[in-house]
């Protein structure tokens, strides 16, 4: 068995504990490693099995296993968890071995896949592999497939990791509730062929959302579609953690959906494809290129592009509205209102009031308390100041000589002079001189060419 | 029964009295030191009778230096016993009483009577000296009644001090509690405005329907009626005080901007009741009438027979030798139909509904001193909760809102409505406190007067209805 300092010999000092369950009861039971940190760990290069290429977990980490008679054996530990969703935020969460979501699960089709779950919960629970191909009564439907798993029970389950692509797993049990408060997790099966799809970088994540009252730390579970948090992989900006690429690195980005709504995943600079969905690897030939995606509810996508321009690319949910922390639905509209004399009429009540609002929803540079344990709306940032983002946002760093296998964030891009948009200050005098764009003196017309005019429209009518 | 002892112990009786009689003279201070001295054991004030109108000059001038600052509780106290007409009145009543205790200790004047009667020729000169013997005989009795009535005047007196000095604590507290709460109202009144002013902005920018500027501003006018009324309520409250110290104007009077702090602990009284027993002027007064009235228990059980006694001095003259006669008259009942047995059941009828009347008074002395006494702890507890517990909370709900405020999370109508609710629980604070101050006085009152109105907690304002935050 391979321990699992071997497994983060090179990740830097990760915090694990001994983590065996029962050392009485489980004595046959592999570890279940646990993790206190949320920052993204690297790759976890496999020690043993079939070999393939790790992906990365944004803010998150792949669950290390032992091989036992040739079956890569995991536990996963249901347990309640405190997940940092940002600095200056800690929620409790139910999650696996120490994390929300829970670790990532790689494995190679055609791996024979043994997977102990022990519920530490105060429910029964269950696990469905979201997306794979199993015996019937290893789907994890409690009721249908099997009995919940009671607290303090461990389960088996066992399959052949049969199609490969890209998997989630949750719990099939009190679903509402256990899903709300965190119970997720990432599931990739490589390719046999360790060529086959093969990319520079992988970065997997899950979308999800919680409603977290300002100024508490649990969600609410009954909520059913008004969230207040929208997350990736249970962080939000500034919180998740950059996507760093080397330039003209072959990316890919895989993204699964376990919220209640759809997510619209928006990449700048770039044009991707949709390489893969839920149902596996979509044919070359059948995909076009994209800058937005729609992730509807329970799907996975794995979208991939060369990333062939250096700069820091937001990647955001588009719903503008995942894109910020908490903030009150109700509050009113104080565009254009006028706040001359109420202001200091309010301030003789409340001292420390102040106008916001009246000028638009930036908060600008103001500093104000908060709730604790609470976020600000929006907040970030960047090398230009405030970025006024929060929830499901944040950048694809590509930098040229970022070497292969380093994930660490390069700091702010440095832009080349003259490409940053600037202030117009007037006159002609100011402006540098145009660059030309590639290719046009390559079209200019040759002399002799007959050059076509191009006749304009003389109306509606001629349309 | 042996007549002739009766007889000599009512004319001992007489005779002592007529010794006693010369001591009923007015007294230097018509009565009133012991006025002041049951006031002042037991509310340690000096009260003043005044007569001239030098008296009323010094008053004047004794008052002028506590109208000149922010009135205290006890300054309040000290103009109202110099300066309250009522009390002045039933002070009056002292005199007229005491004039009657002298009068009743004096032998009536001797009449003399002279009569001329002519018939025919025949002229009759009548001449009498009548003692009032009779006077002399039933002057034990009437000065003893008198004296009783005397001594119930001065307690009586005392208690109107006693109460008229519990009214004014109380009526200032109240005074003082109601401008505290008209001041706090104008805050309610600033948040509304302030709320209904932005309301009408924010319809004007299109930013707020017609339903939303009208609640807001229908809460406004709700809160200017409350505001009217608290003023209101302030305007009689002073008046009252006003009234209370016999002052001419309600400006005279300046009040506090706050109610005295809460004492750090509520008083433990021990001997509560027995206290009460020894200091309560309504069981004092029952008392001496109930050994005033065993007193005369006995007396007519002594005299029932020479009860028309009467003893005259007649001299008749004659204008015929012999011309004059003279001699005593003396008039005794026989008991013969009547056995004076309905006097005496009359009179122990009479002192055992006393009995009855002054054990009631005992029990209720001391029900209300232990009634008052639970109302002080409760009011000083339920105070205390409002000052330790109730405000502060408000205020960390407020400071919390205003977090949310601040994070886009609620509205600035929310955080309104709140600053609304926390000056409403600082009104419900002061409302307790004055309760408390009420109470104390109601203990104080209980101990040694009679009780006053109960001092029952009144209810706590309920929070005015909110409009929903937007």
């Amino acid at each position: 068995m391979v321990s699992r300092r071997d497994f983060f010999g090179g990740a830097g000092a990760v915090a694990l504990s001994a983590g065996l369950v029962s050392r009485v009861g489980a004595a046959s039971l592999p570890e279940a490693p646990q993790m206190d940190k949320a920052a993204t760990r690297p790759p976890l290069s496999p020690p043993n099995g079939r070999p393939y290429n790790p992906v990365v977990t944004l803010n998150g980490w792949t669950l290390p296993w032992r091989m036992n008679n040739g079956v890569k054996e995991f536990h996963l530990v249901a347990e309640p968890v405190v997940r940092e969703l940002a600095p200056g935020m800690k929620a409790h969460l139910w999650g696996y071995n120490g994390q929300s979501p829970g670790p990532t699960i790689e494995v190679v089709e055609g791996d024979r896949v043994r997977l102990f779950v022990t519920n530490k919960l105060p429910e029964h629970t269950s696990v469905h592999w979201h997306g794979q191909r199993l015996p019937a009564g290893m789907d994890g439907v409690t009721g249908l497939t099997q009995p919940g798993i009671k607290p303090g029970k461990t389960f088996v389950y066992e399959f052949i990791a049969k199609r490969p692509g890209t998997f989630m797993y949750h719990p099939h049990a009190d679903e509402m509730t256990q899903m709300a408060m965190g119970m997720m997790g990432f599931w990739v099966t490589h390719p046999k062929d360790v060529n086959a799809h093969r990319v520079d970088r992988d970065f997997c994540f899950l979308l999800n959302a919680y409603d977290i009252e300002p100024g508490s730390a649990t969600p609410k579970t009954a909520t059913m579609t008004d969230f207040n948090l929208w997350t990736f992989n249970s962080r939000v900006f500034p919180g998740i953690d950059s996507m760093v690429c080397g330039l003209n690195d072959r990316v890919r980005i895989r993204v699964g959906n376990l919220t209640m709504t759809n997510h619209p995943i928006h990449l700048h600079g770039h044009e991707f494809v949709v390489a893969g969905t839920d149902g596996g690897w979509t044919n070359p030939a059948s995909r076009w290129p994209e800058v937005t995606t729609d992730i509807a509810v329970g799907q996975m996508r794995a979208i991939e592009f060369d990333a062939t321009e250096p700069g820091d690319w937001a990647f955001h949910c588009h719903k503008s509205h995942h894109t910020m922390n908490a903030m009150g639905h109700d509050v009113p509209t104080l565009i254009g209102v006028d706040h001359r004399g109420i202001a200091e009429k309010i301030n003789k009540l409340v001292p420390d009031y102040m106008v916001m609002g009246d000028k638009g929803g930036s908060m600008g540079d103001m500093e104000m308390p908060l709730p604790e344990n609470t976020l600000p709306m929006m907040t970030g940032t960047g090398p230009f100041g405030g970025m006024e983002m929060g929830g499901m946002f944040t950048t694809v760093k590509v930098r040229k000589g970022q070497a292969r296998g380093d994930y660490k964030d390069p700091g702010w891009y440095k832009h080349p002079a003259g490409t940053v948009a600037y202030e117009w200050q007037g006159g002609q005098a100011d402006l540098p001189a145009a660059q030309q764009s590639p290719g046009t003196a390559a079209a200019a017309p040759k002399p002799g060419e007959k050059v076509l005019k191009v006749r304009k429209g003389s109306g509606h009518g001629s349309h | 029964m042996n007549r002739s002892a009766l007889l000599l112990r009512s004319t001992a009786l007489g005779a002592a009295t007529l010794v006693l009689a010369g001591c009923a003279t007015f007294s230097p201070d018509g009565g009133f030191d012991s006025v002041q001295t049951l006031t002042k054991e037991r509310i340690g004030k000096n009260t003043r009778w005044v007569k001239s109108d030098a008296d009323k000059a010094g008053v004047v001038a004794a008052i002028a230096p506590l109208l000149a600052k922010p009135l205290s509780v006890e300054d309040a106290v000290t103009v109202a016993l110099m300066n309250n007409q009522g009390l002045q009145a039933s002070y009056a009543e002292l005199g007229i009483s005491e004039a009657n205790l002298v009068q009743a200790g004096r032998i009536r004047n001797p009449v003399f009577s002279f009569g001329r009667l002519t018939r025919g020729g025949e002229i009759e000169l009548e001449r009498s000296l009548m003692l009032p013997v009779m006077s002399l005989l039933t002057m034990p009795v009437a000065t003893r009644i008198e004296r009783r009535s005397f001594e119930q005047a001065q307690l009586r007196a005392a208690g109107e001090a006693l109460r008229l000095a519990d009214d004014t604590r109380r009526t200032y507290f109240s005074a003082v509690a109601a401008q505290e709460h008209a001041v706090y109202m104008e805050q309610v009144k600033l948040a509304a405005e302030a709320a209904a002013e932005l309301a009408r902005r924010m319809a004007v920018a299109g930013n707020f329907s017609k339903l939303d500027h009208a609640r807001e501003q229908a809460f406004y006018a709700d809160v200017l009626v409350q505001l009217a009324r608290a003023r209101q309520t302030s305007t009689e409250q002073r008046e009252r005080l006003t009234r209370l110290m016999g002052l001419s104007a309600a400006a005279l009077v300046q009040l506090p901007n706050r109610l005295p702090d809460l004492p750090t602990a509520p008083r433990e009284v021990q001997a509560l009741e027995a206290g009460a027993m020894q200091n309560r002027l309504d069981v004092i007064m029952a008392r001496r009438e109930l050994s005033g009235l065993a007193s005369s228990l006995g007396l007519t059980k002594a005299t029932r027979f020479v009860n028309l006694l009467d003893i005259s001095y007649l001299r008749n003259s004659f204008n015929e030798s012999p011309n004059r006669e003279s001699g005593y008259e003396i008039e005794l009942q026989i008991p013969l139909f009547d056995w004076g047995g309905a006097r005496v059941a009359r009179a122990e009828a009479m002192y055992m509904q006393a009995v009855q009347r002054a054990s009631e008074t005992a029990v209720n002395a001391r029900s209300e001193v232990r009634e008052a006494y639970s109302a002080y702890r409760t009011t000083y507890d339920i105070a205390r909760h409002y000052r330790d517990e109730i405000v502060p909370l408000k205020k960390r709900i407020s400071d919390e809102q205003l977090l949310r405020y601040n994070g886009m999370l609620i509205s600035v109508f929310e955080l309104l409505a709140d600053s609304r609710s926390q000056v409403l629980s600082v009104n419900a604070s002061i409302e307790a406190q004055r309760d408390f101050w009420m109470a104390e006085s109601a203990l104080q009152m209980a101990q040694t007067g009679r009780a006053a109105a109960p001092a029952a907690a009144s209810k706590a304002p309920s929070a005015v209805a909110e409009p929903a935050g937007h």
